[in-house]
């Protein structure tokens, strides 16, 4: 497995940041069922992600996309995707939840696996050469956002929603970091291809 | 007498760079749709919250920057956009009658805590000294020193807005937004010229 597309994968999937918005859709169920809940839009989200990792290496192999373009793309994405985790608009999805029980949209879909997520599993589907890091990857960041849904209720109660914000808000400046790298990493390897053509 | 000295010069460091009386005005602009109380909270809040962020980059910082694989002329530019957008933001504000204006955010870590306070050049000395440094109870007796200083000038800031007033802390807004941009691409450009060294 790959240490920072872990990472990157856990931060994109901001499960601390759909703490508050979960617990908003659940409450007034009862823990037994709110579990049940998890578990079944998570593994929702599993199976997205599992596709688009495969639909990736397709789509991007087809389109002969070189690492340079990946790189900078992924780059660009991360870099919007963390910005609306630092600067969250008030029109944003998560500021206006149905308040029902959520069935695929929105917990499942986009909450967790979001267009930015599917997106990025296929980029780096395509980078990736053994399929094997990057399922196990895509596993790891996923399991590590169940346990944290899962312990939903006791996270807000020990940290309490500043805590959380406060939390989610540093994820997203590590995902902004990690953004920047992954573009000049492109920019790096874009320059001398340019210069050695001239 | 001998360690007392780098520990105020440490101290000092830290200070200026975190800069709290220049960076003051602009903080204050940022808040200043919040009353008075509120205002004084919210300072106390995020001088804390760049507090920790000074002290874990003083013992994690490298070997976080190292396990993300990222270098520090990224950290530097990702300062430097961040800032970039928060002083577009100042200069030209969102004025659009639609929006009620209760839904103003509060700023909350982003952006004062960091990169205002806390920004990569604090986060690049802390790390730099903190390496060649053997006492690292030195470096947080430092760092926590020139925090008592900033946070001092934190809560004096809500002040500046009796003398100032309303009309004063709008036309300040701007004229910060400017500084700040200025600040802002001077980051970038810092960043920018350490990964073309880099290149070559």
């Amino acid at each position: 497995m790959s240490l920072t597309l872990t990472l990157i994968l856990f931060l994109i999937m901001d499960p601390l940041g759909n703490v508050s918005s979960y617990l908003k859709m659940v409450s007034g169920l009862d823990p037994k069922k709110q579990h049940y809940i998890v578990i079944r839009e998570m593994l929702i989200a599993l199976a997205a992600m599992i596709i688009f990792n495969y639909l990736g290496e397709f789509i991007f192999s087809q389109l002969q996309i070189t690492p340079v373009t990946v790189r900078v793309a992924s780059g660009v994405i991360l870099f919007l995707i963390a910005l609306k985790i630092l600067f969250p608009s008030p029109t944003s999805l998560r500021a206006n939840l149905p308040k029902e029980e959520p069935f695929i949209v929105p917990l499942a879909i986009p909450l967790i696996a979001g267009p930015s997520l599917l997106a990025t599993i296929m980029l780096y589907a395509h980078t990736e050469p053994s399929q094997m890091t990057m399922l196990t990857s895509i596993l790891i960041a996923w399991a590590a956002a169940v346990i944290v849904l899962l312990f939903s209720e006791q996270l807000q109660h020990t940290l309490g929603s500043n805590g959380l914000m406060a939390c989610e808000r540093l994820m997203g400046m590590i995902l902004v970091l990690l953004g920047i790298q992954r573009f000049l990493e492109g920019i790096a390897l874009f320059i001398p291809l340019y210069c050695h053509q001239t | 007498m001998e360690t007392l000295q780098p520990i105020s010069q440490l101290a000092i460091t830290y200070f200026l760079v975190t800069n709290p009386i220049g960076n003051s005005p602009t903080i204050l602009a940022l808040v200043k749709d919040f009353d008075f109380k509120r205002q004084k909270q919210i300072m106390l809040r995020e001088g804390f919250f760049a507090l920790i962020i000074a002290l874990v980059f003083q013992f994690f910082g490298e070997y976080i920057l190292k396990l993300l694989h990222v270098d520090v002329f990224s950290l530097t530019l990702c300062g430097g956009i961040l800032l970039f957008l928060v002083a577009l933001g100042m200069i030209f504000p969102d004025n659009d009658p639609k929006k009620p204006h209760e839904f103003k955010q509060e700023p909350f870590f982003v952006p004062i805590a960091t990169p205002l306070l806390s920004g990569p050049g604090l986060m690049t000395i802390i790390m730099l000294t903190a390496a060649s440094e053997q006492n690292s109870i030195k470096i947080t007796g430092a760092i926590l020193l020139a925090w008592t200083g900033v946070l001092a000038v934190m809560i004096a800031a809500p002040y500046l807005q009796r003398i100032l007033g309303r009309r004063g802390l709008v036309a300040l807004e701007q004229v910060m937004g400017l500084i700040l941009t200025l600040i802002a691409i001077e980051m970038i450009l810092k960043g920018a010229g350490a990964f073309v060294k880099t290149l070559s």
